[in-house]
């Protein structure tokens, strides 16, 4: 019994472990937080679906780029419509920029014809944090095994210029082609532009 | 007037005034010359001149981890080219967690213009200036810019611009890069750079031309040595390949600050201490490490203490016990019994060190105390404290054999069980820290698997340091009472310190995760003691074994259920949970800087839930009504660290100060280093550090 004991002892100081910042390959971090619409919604509830996070500030100028050009709502649009979860992420603290409450965030959804499965409130930040996200945009993808294997920018061309999206690579769109049709993601990290999430 | 006056005039207007800036929402564009004219067939100096508003910053060719470079793109006349922007070095803008890299005051972005020769009359060139312009808001902005001057045949320097262009030059790297080596090992990015220019440098930085190489956030550790620079950074979550060079600007700070190009190609570096960037001034020898004997006498000190620190706590009764036990046989026994548990105690802190090096190695940000922060591994030490309680009570016997294998363990006279014990012994003193013991773990982690090993094993020997002695030198032990049936009273009694622990390890789960995670583990708790019921005191039928064994399976089975992981909405501890230090604030470096922005002095307290020399210290010296009022008459900020979930940005500070786990306290004066304040406080010493520190800002 000792010797089992302690031989399961180290087998959990070895795999047991402890998760610290989202990895790639990892489990992505769990959360929950309530929607625009009121219902809460966890990661775990996903569990066998593709879910792009997308986090999101409307006065920010990388965001309009993105929203005013309609490129962000046809790709929630497309994604969706094979089959993923869009989850639109809203960290700004009252009183900075970006912060909606639920009604605001649906106006907004409304006004812009934008087509996420949910915009999630977290005005505390915390969910931000525990991804990391450090932009507005700044993309997540979680494969339907609950584990992260996009992160990064919207696409590849850093910049606030609507004319330059057609010149980018989709980080997201690709990542998600190439994990639908079973390859590994080419770029699974990239360095995500935008204006800073504003946090507390 | 006639036409041509007319056109004249215009004429005479355009050169008079060749470009008027434009004022764009925070910031002011122009382009200027160096030159009151081109000179043809000759290099010639232009810039993009912007002026944020006081607050507003622009960025650096890598703008670090938001923000964007200024472009320039050109129109200009036929045969003449633009080359690119030379950027002066950046300063460092903060925002959160984020750091950019750009300039926050009137900045030339210098570029040469090749005119060809044999031309004559006025040019006007073109640029289209996008820029973004931050402060905690960005607004992206662009201008179309020109700037008209005639060919002219000597340079006359134009008066108010041509000082800017020298101030900027300053500003530039020197073309000549330094040469170095890098490597990116351990999760970050290290730099070495020999070069005459380091010798006398007071303090350098590296600002990366890659964007994604390290993290912009994270600190960089430097150690100077004569001419020798080393550097070392957290690398990139986007880190992608392994570059073939490293390139980037290092600014050195030799009185004056001077920039120089670093172009560096892979190599072996050896790390940064931790420590070395906590000095504001270098160390004249370049190594702020304690030596490996240093370490490793740490280290043995470090764990003879252990085993006074509050949090060896629960296992004292498991020891008492043993002790005792051992003082029956006759003196080679006593011998045999201290090198077993010697040997458990030393091998399993080697194992701890193997797991934490192993899974650094991966990435993940540990350190002493880790699997902690593993609500599965809280709740299985529930389960081995519950067991081992449970024998002490008399329920079971551990020491028969198991499915008849060890029937040669009795004979040896338990050996194995002293060997268990010193494994137990580490187990249980994971959770805290000695002093000694941070400085010589810390100093462990950054070196090489053998050396750490070594230190490792060391604290091990300390820790069993006392029983070794008692085993080996017998009359040490003679002050012990003899053995007799007593002991069988005092074993018993013995078991509820460990039921205490049993709660303790509940309550920190419930602290990580949740109140169903708890329920989940009581009932495994509950379905262990009737697994440990069934197979009693002594060898049970097969049948019996077979459904304790089924239990005891499921009771592990438990564990792993989902909701036994890390709950996202957790309060950390000292904020809300632990009464009486309401005033005490979440940890972030932001914030402290913000404090120390105020002028305020401010405590640190890294602490987490399943530390018990942390707690201990709460509940009797910051809990103390002397110490709250010294601190408050001092006007000290408080805030809090807690680790008791993973924290890469606590691992961070802890790594920073040399220490691998909790707790570690920082008394920051207002200006200047923080002091490091002792492991186990008393309210005496915590006023003292108050009084002393806030009388060095005096002077």
């Amino acid at each position: 019994m000792r010797t089992n004991l302690s031989i399961l002892a180290t087998l959990l100081l070895v795999t047991g472990l402890a998760q610290a910042a989202p990895r790639l390959g990892e489990p992505a971090p769990a959360f929950t937080l309530t929607g625009a619409d009121g219902k809460a919604y966890s990661l775990a509830d996903y569990k066998g679906k593709y879910v792009v996070l997308e986090w999101t500030n409307h006065d920010c100028p990388f965001v309009k780029k993105h929203y005013k050009s309609g490129n962000m709502q046809s790709q929630q649009k497309e994604l969706t419509g094979k089959g993923a979860v869009w989850l639109s992420v809203i960290s700004s603290a009252p009183g900075k920029q970006g912060h909606v409450d639920a009604a605001g965030a649906n106006a907004l959804t409304q006004s812009r014809g934008a087509a996420p499965t949910a915009v999630l409130l977290d005005p505390s930040g915390d969910v931000g944090h525990q991804y990391e996200a450090k932009t507005t945009p700044h993309m997540y993808v979680v494969a339907p095994d609950g584990k992260l294997i996009y992160m990064g920018g919207i696409d590849s061309v850093p910049s606030s210029d609507a004319d330059d999206i057609a010149k980018a690579t989709p980080y997201v769109k690709v990542a998600l082609a190439e994990a639908m049709g079973g390859k590994p993601v080419t770029n699974a990290s990239t360095k995500p532009y935008g204006c800073s999430v504003k946090y507390q | 007037m006639t036409k041509p006056t007319l056109l004249a005039a215009a004429l005479l207007w355009a050169a008079a005034a060749p470009a008027a800036p434009v004022t764009a929402p925070h910031i002011e564009a122009e382009l200027v010359a160096e030159h009151t004219g081109w000179l043809a067939g000759a290099p010639n100096w232009v810039a993009l001149r912007l002026k944020p508003e006081a607050g507003w910053h622009t960025y650096w060719r890598n703008p670090g981890d938001s923000g964007l470079p200024t472009t320039l793109s050109w129109t200009l006349p036929a045969g003449w080219k633009a080359g690119d922007i030379a950027w002066p070095y950046p300063s460092q803008h903060k925002l959160g967690e984020l750091v950019n890299y750009g300039y926050d005051a009137q900045t030339l972005h210098l570029v040469p213009l090749e005119v060809p020769a044999g031309i004559d009359g006025d040019f006007t060139v073109k640029a289209l200036a996008k820029w973004l312009v931050c402060a905690d808001i960005c607004i992206p902005g662009q201008a179309e810019l020109s700037l008209t001057l005639p060919v002219s045949e000597i340079a006359t320097a134009d008066p108010l611009w041509s000082p800017r262009f020298l101030d900027t030059r300053a500003r530039l790297p020197q073309a000549e890069p330094l040469a170095g080596t890098f490597a990116v090992v351990d999760g970050e990015v290290r730099l070495q750079l020999d070069a005459v220019e380091l010798a006398g440098a007071a303090a350098v930085e590296f600002y990366a031309y890659a964007d994604n190489l390290v993290n912009h956030g994270a600190r960089q550790r430097v150690a100077l040595d004569g001419t020798v620079a080393r550097i070392a950074q957290e690398q990139s979550a986007h880190f992608g390949a392994m570059p073939q060079t490293v390139e980037g600007v290092l600014v050195v700070q030799a009185g004056e600050k001077y920039a120089y190009a670093v172009a560096a190609t892979p190599g072996e570096v050896a790390t940064v201490a931790a420590a070395a960037e906590v000095r504001a001034t270098p160390p004249a020898s370049g190594s702020a490490q304690p030596s490996l004997w240093l370490a490793l006498g740490f280290a043995l000190l470090g764990g003879l203490i252990l085993n006074l620190m509050p949090c060896v706590f629960p296992v004292l009764s498991i020891k008492a016990v043993s002790v005792l036990e051992s003082r029956r046989g006759d003196a080679s026994a006593e011998r045999l019994h201290a090198l077993a548990y010697t040997a458990g105690a030393v091998l399993s802190c080697a194992a701890v060190a193997l797991a934490i090096i192993l899974l650094r190695e991966g990435g993940q940000q540990l350190g002493w105390g880790f699997q902690l922060q593993a609500p599965a591994f809280v709740a299985f030490l529930a389960y081995l404290m519950l067991a081992l309680g449970l024998s002490l009570s008399g329920l079971v016997q551990f020491g028969t054999s198991l499915m008849g294998v060890g029937q040669g363990l009795v004979e040896q006279g338990g050996f194995s069980r002293s060997f268990f014990t010193g494994v137990l012994a580490v187990v249980v003193a994971s959770p805290c820290t000695a002093p000694f013991m941070g400085t010589a773990l810390g100093y462990a982690l950054t070196q090489p698997l053998h050396v750490a090993l070594f230190v490792f094993a060391t604290l091990g020997l300390g820790l069993a340091l006392p029983f070794l002695l008692l085993g080996f030198f017998p009359a040490l032990g003679a002050w012990l009472p003899r053995p007799g049936r007593w002991m069988e009273t005092f074993k018993q009694l013995m078991a509820f310190p460990l039921y205490l622990t049993v709660v303790w390890l509940l309550w920190v789960l419930g602290r990580q995760t949740s109140v169903d995670a708890v329920a989940i583990v009581a009932s495994g708790l509950v379905l262990l003691a009737f697994a440990l019921w069934l197979w009693g005191a002594t060898q049970p039928p097969w049948p019996r074994a077979a459904l304790a064994l089924l239990a005891a399976v499921g009771a592990l089975a438990l564990l792993a259920h989902p909701a036994i992981r890390i709950s996202a909405a957790r309060a950390p501890a000292g904020v809300t949970g632990t009464a009486g230090t309401a005033e005490s604030e979440p940890y972030s470096d932001a914030r402290l800087k913000e404090l120390r922005a105020q002028g305020r002095m401010v405590f640190v307290n890294f602490t987490a839930d399943w530390c018990i020399t942390c707690k201990v210290n709460e509940k009797v010296v910051f809990q103390n009504a002397e110490v709250r009022r010294v601190l408050a008459e001092k006007n000290v900020a408080w805030l809090t660290g807690d680790w008791t979930t993973p924290d890469p940005a606590i691992t961070a500070v802890l790594e920073r100060f040399g220490r691998s786990g909790v707790p570690l306290y920082l008394l920051y004066p207002p200006t200047g280093e923080p002091e490091i304040l002792p492991q186990v406080l008393t309210p005496g010493l915590m006023i003292e550090a108050v009084a002393w520190v806030s009388s060095l800002e005096r002077k």
